[in-house]
């Protein structure tokens, strides 16, 4: 049986350019693919191989209507990114804050000890 | 995400990128910096290690991809208490009147690229660009955190 999508498979997902091309593009809202084809000059079978890549772990959805095959995103499995970003950036900002004190202080100190 | 210093670039780097430095501001108070060692080149690691107030340890670490003083470094980036992804950071460093900004980008590897330590292939993206397509596609269904 095949695994189940763990959240590094997200991460690895979002890791291709295209793919993040992809999802830029079902920002929209939901797409056949031929319409995605069209959006980002792709191939089909390149389009389709990225949309198997990012269904697999959930990240788009696709429903029949028709003859046609239409995409859209689950926005709901990028929280766990959008947590790691959110705390990435927070810790920086505070890592940055005490680099500028820091900063601050040296050049003090070289400026009192040149006078 | 973007910062200004009132100071030069090279002191900026300095500060960024030498052990004697950082270890005077990486951690966050009242976490302790028990180890700082850097090896700046390219393919040479770095290892950020800190001791909380119950004596809990946890790393950052990562490898150097590219480095070129005072302007430029890009580096891959671990977080033990955060799994799951290896992030490629690029700092870059302009200096105009007086003023260095640092520029931080964030990019995440793909299991082919770890399979390439030193060969990245410069596929980034901004932070911001990345931060905003998430806030939008989040916002999209309603589906923010409050």
């Amino acid at each position: 049986m095949a695994r189940s999508p763990t959240t590094s498979d997200v991460f690895n997902a979002i890791a291709e350019v295209r793919r993040r091309e992809i999802l830029d593009a079902l920002m929209a809202g939901e797409k056949a693919v031929g319409t995605i084809v069209a959006d980002l000059s792709l191939s089909q079978p390149q389009v389709s191989k990225h949309l198997r890549v990012l269904s697999e772990v959930g990240l788009v959805k696709c429903r029949a209507q028709g003859r046609h095959r239409l995409y859209s995103l689950e926005p709901a499995r990028l929280r766990p990114l959008h947590e790691w970003l959110a705390r990435y950036e927070q810790m920086w900002n505070e890592r940055l804050d005490r680099m500028d004190d820091y900063l601050k202080e040296l050049q003090k100190r070289e400026s009192s000890s040149d006078t | 995400m973007t910062r200004e210093f009132d100071a030069p670039i090279a002191l900026v780097f300095d500060v960024l990128t030498k052990p004697e430095h950082v270890s005077k501001w990486g951690a966050t108070p009242p976490d302790q910096m028990k180890e700082c060692s850097i090896d700046l080149r390219a393919g040479g690691n770095y290892h950020y290690c800190f001791v909380t107030e119950d004596g809990t340890e946890c790393s950052f670490r990562g490898t150097y991809l590219e480095v070129e003083p005072p302007i430029r470094t890009v580096e891959t980036w671990l977080f033990d208490g955060w799994p799951d992804a290896e992030a490629v950071e690029t700092m870059q460093l302009h200096e105009t009147d007086a003023v260095t900004t640092l520029t931080l980008r964030l990019a995440f590897r793909d299991k082919a690229g770890r399979d390439h330590m030193t060969r990245f292939d410069g596929q980034q993206d901004s932070f911001d660009a990345m931060e905003a397509i998430l806030r939008s596609l989040l916002d999209l269904k309603g589906t923010s955190p409050s």
